[in-house]
């Protein structure tokens, strides 16, 4: 039998062969021996042949090398060895009651996590530990952020959306008066294919249905004293949503905009942004994004399912809505 | 090809996300993690003359085989079938993590042989879809530098010191081409909105793509935006039907569409409860034009086309609801793309998960 090793040429993995060997290939064993080959090329090293794959050998994988239709040898790669490293950072909203028509969640993790377990390793689970079948929104594509450290997790909102076949005959994925626990398992997976380091949970009260527009109008500012660097404040009486409130608000003054540094608080309720200089006296805007939603989808320019027969839940077609206010003298 | 504005490069694909084919073989290909769409010359040689409907058992398995790893390794994202040479495409994502490798898989028509296609020293043009904001939009994105992060820009008489915050995450689930533009439907993983981009193809600057937004009213009384997750033109592309994430399946005129206002599209069906649309196709048999619509939790949904055009919106919340459609027994159907005259091509997992590429006799449906 001809001697058959993993071996390196060219700085490449590779299988190399001791002697001459008619027609070789390479399959993963898990494969018919009807499948395709793997792609690559057979190359001379020192004397030696070489088979050089196209597509990298995969760690943990066996392989079946042939000659002629004849089987040589079976090889496997040595499994890589990873060590948890990431946790998660945080899970979203952080308010302790959730409205009744909850639509996402967000999970941040300490590192880029790999995709394919979202579906699998993310749950909605009730007090007695029973998961909830159908209540989050399966999606061939996992919703990450660029960096891949922060997944969306959106309910079903078939179940949400009033008049649907999904809401008629499921109803909410929550109930009113109930505890509901958003569960990641320990097993999800980090980008370099470890697990995480420990699994997390955050627990909720389900509440009553949060409807109709986020009004920035009725947002409650507190104002800070000109020539301080007091924050400015600002209470949106129901919990908006952590990552649009992100890139939603920004304040702007007679000199333009005011950089600071702007934090959510009490469960996303709150928003205070400290200035980096001390503010100015005179007119000051808070611009809010239309876009801007709270956790139940809601919008400033649109509610999330809208009543016909109700006519304050209109679109409004609007650009920017803005908060003013004048720092106190 | 040089109407089209390509010029000769590499394209690395990042990610593997929805293809479909344009004009003259042209393929569009997503990557959502670049949040770029490229559009390659697939100069494919011979036409559809010999080309037969073929059957492919376990492809995920065989391609697999071919890219050096096992089936649960590989992640058939999207197929499509080559207008002229009836070659079929795979947007494939081989293994996962930081291994995850995006590869364009091409099968023969002919022969059934997988190979891949490089995308090196190719014709290709790109467009971003990030959704970002203008430099000079008052709303810019930024944040505060740490260290020394950052870009000075100028607001009027002052120096400011930022941050742009990077861009937008928006995950294309579908794109078609019709009419001299590129259709992209996307889910953001922000908010929650139900904007079709169309971008003008050959590609031009950013500013000549605009946001669609279609409302669908749901029984007469509420009325709602979603993310579309998959979409079809038909009529010659005069027509759209879209499925929602939250299952309605929506008509609307794609000629009557105007960018910045709110369009409300006629709801003609519901797919139902605990379902998800994952992908539709149109095709003529006999004359008559229909769609078919691969969805999670049932077999193949058909419609005839004029049975779309004369289902009045729903508007009572009963069952069954909607326009007359029949449901085929093939279950498991995740993809669907056009193989020529009288044939459908369906990418198709069975009970086991193995996945199978059929083709199915449209006058057989």
């Amino acid at each position: 039998m001809v001697a058959v090793a993993w071996s390196r040429c060219a700085g490449r993995d590779c299988v190399r062969f001791a002697e001459p060997v008619a027609d070789p290939q390479v399959r993963p064993s898990s494969a018919a021996v009807s499948a395709p080959a793997m792609a690559g090329t057979l190359v001379d090293d020192e004397g030696d042949l070489c088979f050089v794959p196209r597509f990298g050998f995969v760690a943990g994988t066996r392989y079946t090398v042939t000659s002629a239709g004849t089987v040589l040898a079976t090889l496997t790669r040595p499994a890589r060895t990873v060590s948890p490293t990431a946790e998660v950072a945080a899970i979203h909203p952080t308010v302790d009651v959730v409205p009744r028509n909850l639509l996402r969640c967000y999970v941040s993790f300490t590192a880029p996590m790999g995709d394919g377990d979202a579906a699998t390793r993310v749950r909605l689970v009730d007090d007695a530990g029973t998961v909830s079948a159908h209540a989050l929104l399966p999606t061939e594509y996992e919703l990450w952020n660029a960096d891949h450290t922060r997944l969306t997790v959106l309910l079903d909102p078939a179940r949400i959306k009033r008049g649907l076949a999904g809401h008629r005959a499921a109803g909410y994925p929550l109930r009113s008066g109930e505890r509901v626990r958003l569960v990641v398992d320990a097993g999800f997976r980090d980008a370099t294919g470890a697990p995480l380091v420990t699994g997390a949970e955050r627990s909720y009260q389900v509440g009553d249905d949060l409807r109709g527009h986020v009004d920035p109008a009725a947002w409650r500012p507190t104002v800070p004293a000109a020539g301080s660097r007091e924050p400015f404040a600002v209470a949106f009486g129901r919990p908006l949503d952590s990552a649009l409130l992100g890139r939603c608000l920004r304040v702007t003054g007679p000199a333009g905009p005011v950089a600071g540094t702007a934090v959510t608080g009490d469960g996303e309720r709150a928003w205070r942004l400290t200035p980096a200089l001390p503010w100015q006296p005179g007119r000051h805007r808070l611009l809010v994004d239309p876009v801007l939603e709270d956790v139940a989808g809601n919008a400033v320019g649109r509610v999330f399912d809208r009543d016909l027969a109700y006519p304050a839940d209109r679109p409004v077609t609007i650009g920017f809505a803005e908060v003013t206010f004048v720092p106190t003298p | 090809m040089g109407e089209y504005g390509l010029t000769v490069g590499t394209v690395e694909l990042r990610s593997a996300g929805p293809i479909t084919f344009g004009p003259e073989g042209i393929l569009f290909l997503a990557d959502n993690v670049a949040a770029t769409v490229y559009a390659v010359e697939i100069a494919d040689a011979g036409s559809t003359d010999n080309a037969e409907p073929f059957d492919i058992d376990d492809v995920d398995a065989r391609v697999g085989s071919y890219l050096g790893c096992d089936a649960g390794d590989v992640a058939i994202r999207d197929l499509a079938v080559h207008p002229l040479s009836r070659n079929v495409y795979l947007s494939v994502l081989r293994g996962r993590g930081d291994d995850a490798t995006a590869v364009l898989v091409r099968i023969g028509a002919l022969d059934g042989s997988i190979t891949d296609v490089p995308l090196t020293d190719v014709r290709y043009a790109a467009t971003t879809i990030a959704d970002a904001p203008a430099e000079d939009d008052e709303r810019i994105d930024f944040t505060l530098p740490l260290g020394d992060e950052g870009e000075d820009v100028q607001f009027g008489t002052r120096t400011v010191r930022i941050v742009r915050s990077p861009i937008r995450a928006a995950t294309v689930t579908d794109m078609a081409y019709t009419d001299g533009s590129l259709l992209v439907a996307g889910l953001s993983a922000e908010e929650f909105s139900s904007k079709l981009r169309r971008i003008p193809f050959p590609f031009q600057d950013e500013a000549a793509a605009n946001n669609l937004e279609i409302f669908h009213v749901s029984h007469g009384r509420w009325e709602t935006a979603a993310p579309i997750r998959a979409f079809v033109p038909y009529q010659g592309g005069r027509s759209i039907l879209a499925s929602y994430t939250c299952t309605p399946v929506v008509h609307f005129p794609l000629a009557d569409l105007q960018p910045g206002t709110k369009t409300v599209g006629r709801t003609v069906a519901e797919l139902g409860s605990h379902n998800q649309p994952l992908d539709m196709v149109s095709y003529v048999d006999d004359g008559e034009e229909y769609l078919l619509v691969a969805n999670t939790a049932h077999g193949l949904v058909k419609i005839a086309c004029r049975d779309i055009d004369s289902q009045a919106p729903l508007t009572e919340p009963q069952e069954p609801v909607g326009v007359a459609r029949r449901t085929e027994e093939l279950r498991g159907v995740r993809r669907l793309a056009n193989l020529g005259t009288g044939f459908v091509l369906a990418l198709r997992a069975d009970d086991d998960g193995r996945q199978h590429l059929r083709s199915l006799k449209t006058s057989a449906l």
